[in-house]
């Protein structure tokens, strides 16, 4: 963890549901802001350094989608969004406003303290304007255009390196079907989600120990892709 | 004068207008003396008219021409020719041309003006038909569409009435789970203390029991839909089910400045219980929608021989003249304005439409009104007396 | 060309016309000939029924006639007239200013009576349409409510009894804490069991909730399905993926030709009719049987899918009524038409299919006994053949790589 006791901002306007997460995150040893709207969420934030942000996507005033816009317009600070499940199109959309990840409610403590801490872990490539990054045991180098595994190189297609870039830099953060296929492929191929899967399923067959069972680029279903740095 | 069928074309028109002017030439020749070159022109006219009205202008305007012709050549002197010695007639002649073109023109352009508002008119009766008859036929789409948007919006309301309970409980007995599993794998304290426990227990409890109160509200509003109440009507004091319920909203009301004024009246024959949660309700919202130490007052009177009326009265924000009938609609809290996040009271949105069901079971009326003097609103129950005869009046 | 506002009004205007016209012919005598007025009279009184009305041109007509024989009818000024011709011609001009009148005052008014007629009917139209929108609203509200009731109708058993485990097991826990007696006082394993208790009380509610509100939306012929170009292939392997631990215990055997065009489905939902197959199959078959998904061109514009198992299979007078809500048949093979949530699968897959345009259906299994699930989904229809070359993935070298 980046500090000692990384504050998370809990915006939620369900008081019981904020009892429990102020108790539960707590007991972990973080330290936990509640607020009940955008608005109040805004200003706690401003307040005072918030390593992590968590929050509800309906709420009155400001909604959990406007909140994602104006924390990013300010700041890099992760954000997890709480979701109902099945409205794929909300997630996307907070996904795509900014959001790193996404927990389906009702969910289990258990999973929501997972993505937590994985949130926390992740770094996030420090310099956007870096030539080299490393991730997990993957190295890229722009420049050279070379990347390697475990100091093995890959052998990739211009596409798929560009791809697995765009991937490690953003490690840890879903990365939805069109921000992927926009950031790679250019804003005409945003619809494409089937090409998309087909060159995450030959970059897997590249640098996935077991393709079948992926370790490093985790889909998540409906919505993009992921890579896990672990 | 008949119209004419359209049918007949223009050329049609054309070889008339030459042979009408031609074939009345002769008998106004034979006329001879009798007549003077009015009356001819006078004939002529007649007849572009007649051809303007059946034929339209354009035809018009060759009958024109071929009588002007024929005027000048048959009846204004040197006969057979088509030099006019008299001035006089010069101008007479000039004369027929104007009027001969102004009369096919105009007479021509009514016909056609005619003509066309009567194709516009039938064309307005065929679509006037038309959606008539889709309107029969597509009913069942539009009001598919339309009952579509109103019934996400109330499955929505549904589902995040359920959600939200559901939510807190999972995440509270996951929270304890983890913790009992990390306490066990790392061989360490638990992590959540007393208090943190207990609190998440509660949550559980008090969630629980949202859900339940809940479904049952669903439950009722589904009886109440089916016509499925099973009423047990039984004369009973108004006194004592205002008591009841004003006792049951003890919590609520506590922070509020209570008055209760009821009248000596007659028992009523209701449903003791259900109409005891009518009042409760009213009593509920009143509570919950004012601000705390302003007043509620409740009171029970005649409303004449037949009728009591029971009302409940608050000081807070009231509620606005458009949405009066709508507060009693299912789940409307959620649906206002179709924003189901605008959740700044809380509740389900069932409580209203429970109590008019149940007040309509007894043939009563419920409503909403201003407060008397001032802010505020003040819901009114009415309630037939005698059941028998309220039912017996509404079959 | 302006309406009078009163009849006297026009009359008088008639009168007007005549007079002047009149007035303006006199001082010409000499030089006009009658033959010229009463062309201009019939003028005069044409321009009135044009402009005013049929029975002021009747008057005008009468007017002029008289203006006419009285001052240019020899004897001027007075209303004999001495010469036969001119009889005749005064007739003559009665009758046609009076046909020139009436004729085009009622070709004007039929023209108004038309355009009235046509404001009339559209006014009626405007109506309909709005009634129409009343109506539709109101059936709207009316269908929504017979729906909800419907909804309303299978909760209490299915709510209720994770309820009361959830209710019950909070409630022990809490008295819990205020147990003196440690004797009484629950186990840590106790407690991790009433937890759990809760635990999957509350995911068994959650998926009942969401079942229910998807066969409500899918009989309220409201499912939005967002219609992308997907493979079957992608399909099945989601469904799999996200039944993966139920499938642990059976052995799955996918078969799907290379060949097969893409279809344009919401993936989701079609994922989650395979997933519903699947769950039904590992449920009603016995362990270490063999479960088949195999997918087929059924004919050039559709594909079929079909989840086969080795379990007990359903008698044919079961097949229809297995994707009927709630439905469900007992260990007997006795219908049961109580509401039970776990019977909404089928029937939601049914809504699925058919909102995609196909069919679902019990199949005669390919072997001795099991069951035979089979679903058909269009290739797609309303897009043009262009977008469906363009989308077929083995197409990726066409792609800038």
């Amino acid at each position: 963890m980046a500090d000692p006791k990384p504050r998370i901002l809990v915006v939620d306007d369900e008081p019981q549901i904020t009892r429990v997460l102020l108790r539960s995150l707590t007991s972990k040893g973080y330290d936990v802001r509640i607020a009940a709207d955008g608005e109040f969420a805004l200003q706690s934030f401003r307040d005072s350094p918030t390593s992590l942000v968590i929050t509800d996507l309906a709420m009155p005033n400001m909604g959990g989608l406007e909140l994602c816009r104006r924390l990013r317009a300010i700041s890099d600070v992760p954000i997890i969004v709480l979701s109902v499940r099945g409205e794929e199109k909300t997630k996307v959309e907070a996904l795509d406003a900014g959001a790193d990840d996404y927990v389906t409610k009702p969910f289990g403590m258990d999973e929501l303290l997972a993505r937590i801490r994985a949130t926390l872990r992740r770094q996030p490539v420090k310099d956007a304007q870096a030539r080299i990054f490393e991730v997990a045991d993957f190295r890229i180098d722009l420049d050279a255009h070379v990347a390697s595994r475990g100091g093995e190189e890959l052998r990739l297609t211009p596409k798929e390196f560009d791809l697995l870039a765009h991937l490690m830099r953003n490690a840890g953060k879903v990365l939805t079907h069109r921000s992927l296929l926009g950031a790679v492929w250019g804003g005409d191929y945003t619809e494409q989600h089937e090409y998309l899967r087909v060159f995450i399923g030959q970059l897997r067959k590249k640098i996935e120990p077991d393709p079948s069972k992926p370790r490093y680029i985790i889909t998540e279903p409906w919505i993009g892709y992921r890579f896990n740095p672990e | 004068m008949r119209s004419f069928s359209p049918v007949k074309s223009r050329w049609f028109g054309f070889v008339i207008a030459i042979c009408a002017v031609g074939v009345a030439t002769l008998p106004l020749k034979l006329l001879g003396p009798h007549i003077n070159p009015t009356t001819v022109a006078l004939a002529f006219l007649l007849i572009i008219l007649f051809i303007a009205r059946a034929w339209g202008p354009a035809p018009a305007v060759c009958a024109s021409v071929v009588g002007i012709l024929s005027l000048n050549f048959f009846f204004l002197p040197p006969f057979g020719t088509f030099a006019i010695r008299d001035p006089a007639n010069w101008i007479a002649f000039v004369a027929f041309m104007v009027t001969a073109i102004t009369v096919g023109q105009l007479s021509g352009n009514a016909k056609q003006r005619a003509e066309d508002a009567e194709n516009a008119k039938r064309e307005v009766e065929r679509l006037y038909y038309e959606l008539q008859d889709s309107f029969d036929r597509s009913s069942q789409a539009k009001a598919l569409k339309q009952s579509e948007r109103l019934k996400s919006s109330l499955l929505d309301a549904v589902t995040h009435d359920f959600r939200t309970p559901l939510t807190s409980i999972k995440a509270s007995a996951t929270a304890m789970l983890d913790d009992i599993y990390g306490t066990e794998r790392d061989y360490a304290a638990p992590a959540l203390d007393q208090e943190a426990r207990k609190e998440m227990l509660q949550v559980i409890d008090e969630e629980a029991d949202r859900l339940d109160r809940f479904v049952e509200g669903l439950t009722k509003l589904a009886r109440i839909d089916a016509g499925d109440m099973h009423l047990q009507l039984q004369p009973a004091s108004v006194e004592e089910m205002v008591t009841a319920a004003l006792k049951r909203a003890e919590p609520r009301t506590r922070s509020h400045r209570l008055e209760v004024w009821i009248e000596d009246l007659p028992p009523v024959t209701v449903d003791e219980h259900a109409m005891s949660e009518a009042i409760y309700t009213l009593v509920d919202n009143a509570a919950k929608y004012s601000p705390h130490e302003s007043p509620i007052t409740v009171r029970a009177s005649h409303k004449n021989d037949r009728a009591i009326i029971i009302s409940v009265e608050d000081h807070g924000p009231g509620i606005r003249a458009e949405v009066r009938d709508r507060v009693f609609e299912k789940f409307f809290r959620a649906m206002r304005d179709g924003d189901i996040s605008d959740r700044r009271v809380a509740g389900t949105g069932m409580g209203l439409a429970i109590a008019r069901g149940i007040v309509e079971a007894h043939h009563g009326h419920i409503w909403v009104e201003d407060a008397g003097g001032g802010q505020g609103a003040r819901f009114v129950i009415e309630l037939p007396i005698d059941q028998d005869l309220a039912s017996a009046r509404a079959n | 060309m302006a309406k009078p506002i009163s009849p006297k009004l026009n009359y008088y205007a008639a009168l007007l016309a005549v007079a002047g016209g009149t007035v303006v012919l006199i001082p010409f005598r000499a030089h006009i000939n009658t033959t010229t007025v009463a062309l201009a009279l019939l003028l005069v009184v044409l321009f009135v029924a044009m402009t005013i009305g049929s029975k002021p041109a009747l008057l005008a007509s009468v007017l002029a006639m008289f203006g006419y024989n009285f001052f240019f009818l020899p004897p001027l000024h007075t209303l004999t007239i001495a010469d036969p011709q001119n009889w005749i011609a005064l007739a003559a001009f009665f009758i046609t200013s009076l046909a020139v009148g009436q004729l085009s005052a009622r070709a004007r008014r039929r023209a108004q009576e038309s355009e009235t007629a046509r404001g009339e009917i559209r006014r009626l139209y405007e109506e309909l349409q709005e009634a129409f929108d009343r109506a539709s609203e109101a059936e709207a509200i009316k269908r929504s409510e017979r729906l909800k009731t419907a909804l309303l109708d299978a909760i209490s058993h299915d709510i209720r009894t994770p309820l009361t485990s959830i209710k019950a097991s909070a409630t022990l826990l809490l008295e819990d804490r205020d147990e003196a007696d440690d004797a009484a006082k629950l186990s840590s394993q106790e407690q991790q069991a009433m937890l759990e208790v809760i635990n999957h009380g509350a995911d068994r509610l959650d998926r009942f909730v969401e079942g229910l509100v998807e066969l409500a939306r899918i009989e309220a012929g409201d499912v939005h399905l967002h219609r992308n170009w997907r493979s079957i292939e992608d399909l099945i392997e989601a469904a799999l993926a996200q039944a993966e631990p139920l499938t642990q215990n059976h052995k799955i055997e996918v078969m799907v030709p290379d060949e097969l065009p893409v279809v344009r489905v919401d993936g989701r939902a079609v994922t989650e009719v395979i997933y519903t197959l699947l769950d039904n199959a590992c449920k009603y078959s016995p362990a270490r049987t063999e479960i088949k998904i195999g997918a087929r061109l059924n004919s050039p514009d559709s594909i079929e899918v079909a989840v086969e198992d080795r379990g007990p299979g359903i008698a044919s007078r079961y097949r229809e009524k297995v994707f009927e809500r709630f439905y469900r048949i007992d260990e007997n093979g006795l219908a049961k038409g109580h509401p039970n949530g776990i019977g909404m699968g089928l029937a939601i897959a049914k809504g699925i299919v058919e909102a995609h345009g196909g069919r679902i259906s019990i199949a005669d299994p390919e072997t001795s006994h099991g069951t035979r699930v089979v679903f058909t989904v269009p290739v797609g229809d309303d897009v043009v053949p262009d977008q469906k070359a363009q989308a077929k993935p083995k197409g990726a070298a066409a792609w800038p790589d």
